[in-house]
């Protein structure tokens, strides 16, 4: 649309834009599968919400577990204490329950803070990042210096890869990998002056995580009928190679979050050419 | 035992944050606010969120305090830019 259409067309076209947006949206509102609510009591069992195991079970022993008055919600099924490496199939493998309740029964909120994150670092790279400025008075930094950061940028690297690909078995995650890969970065970044890295890359990198974050959750749409329901078998707890789908978004966001803290810092490193007026 | 550590990680941290507030120099008050991230993620340990902890330490003490170190750079920059 040009600049010289009349101004009764454009807010003509852009009301019959809203109309058409909104009717789309209700329709698809009303094609939506209802989702059956969920009962926690009944999805998550009350031995894997108690932290301390040991403790629960033997209060299942004695015939404490229940308080007087309370009924289990199934008695069809048993509860059975939850033992490490030889549980199976369970609703969530993760082997804490902040990691399942943030990852699996929260997804959604964590696909927000992540969207919240790179808003940040989009908005601390079109503040600050520009080009390169002549480099004059700036000391170097000694030999040390250069070779430390290189080797211990590989071992905080690889850290960093440990924390967020053992997710649902540790007490870490996404978050924390990444911003211990951003460090190993900025390491870098003080061993020699005029560093730089690929910016384009982080940004393109990080783009495709959160893309795959975003197609995992569809798939468990269009196979659970449910946005990031999870949709793999869960194992055996403990295992690697468990937990469904918790590994995979994970590791999403670990490289999300790592690529982009490390183009925060790059943008906030690399000097700008423009001054402030 | 640990009730007495969680007691003194406590005052320092209060006494590190009184100094991150009221001294003048920005360096040290960015540096003691880095400290200051480090005991409370201690505490976080001790209160058995080893998760938050993690993070806390990762983030908090390290790359935020070594962006507030870079900020004080630029800014300080331009300030005597400023003044020329």
């Amino acid at each position: 649309m040009r600049n010289d259409t009349p101004a009764l067309v454009k807010r003509i076209t852009a009301l019959s834009l809203i109309t058409i947006l909104l009717i789309g949206f209700f329709l698809a509102f009303k094609e939506m599968p209802k989702g059956s609510a969920v009962n926690v009591n009944q999805r998550v069992s009350r031995l894997y919400v108690m932290k301390n195991v040991e403790t629960a079970t033997k209060m299942m022993e004695n015939g404490k577990f229940f308080a007087k008055g309370i009924k289990p919600l199934r008695t069809d099924v048993p509860y059975t204490p939850i033992t490490f490496g030889k549980s199976k199939n369970l609703e969530d493998g993760a082997a804490n329950v902040v990691t399942s309740i943030v990852v699996d029964y929260r997804g959604f909120d964590t696909l927000g803070e992540v969207t919240v994150l790179f808003l940040a670092a989009t908005g601390v790279a079109m503040l600050l990042f520009g080009k390169e400025k002549k480099r004059k008075n700036k000391t170097e930094p000694s030999l040390i210096m250069y070779v430390g950061t290189r080797i211990s940028f590989a071992i905080i690297f690889l850290f960093g890869i440990y924390i967020f690909v053992h997710g649902h078995l540790t007490p870490g995650g996404g978050f924390p990998g990444g911003a211990v890969i951003a460090s190993g970065i900025l390491g870098l970044f003080l061993g020699k002056n005029g560093y730089k890295p690929n910016h384009l890359g982080l940004k393109v990198f990080e783009s495709l995580s959160g893309m795959a974050f975003v197609i995992i959750g569809l798939t468990g749409l269009f196979s659970v009928h449910s946005f990031l329901a999870n949709f793999l078998p869960t194992g055996v707890i403990g295992d690697l190679y468990s937990a469904g789908f918790i590994g995979l978004i994970y590791i999403a966001i670990g490289m999300k979050v790592g690529a982009e803290l490390s183009a925060v810092v790059n943008s906030m490193i690399v000097d700008v050419e423009e001054e402030w007026s | 035992m640990i009730i007495y550590v969680a007691t003194l990680i406590v005052i320092v941290v209060i006494m590190l944050a009184l100094i991150a507030v009221f001294s003048k120099k920005l360096l040290s008050a960015i540096i003691a606010s880095g400290f200051v991230s480090l005991g409370v993620s201690g505490l976080f340990f001790f209160l058995q969120a080893p998760d938050v902890a993690i993070t806390e330490a990762a983030i908090g003490a390290g790359l935020s305090t070594a962006i507030f170190i870079i900020a004080l750079k630029k800014v300080k920059k331009g300030e005597s830019k400023d003044e020329e």
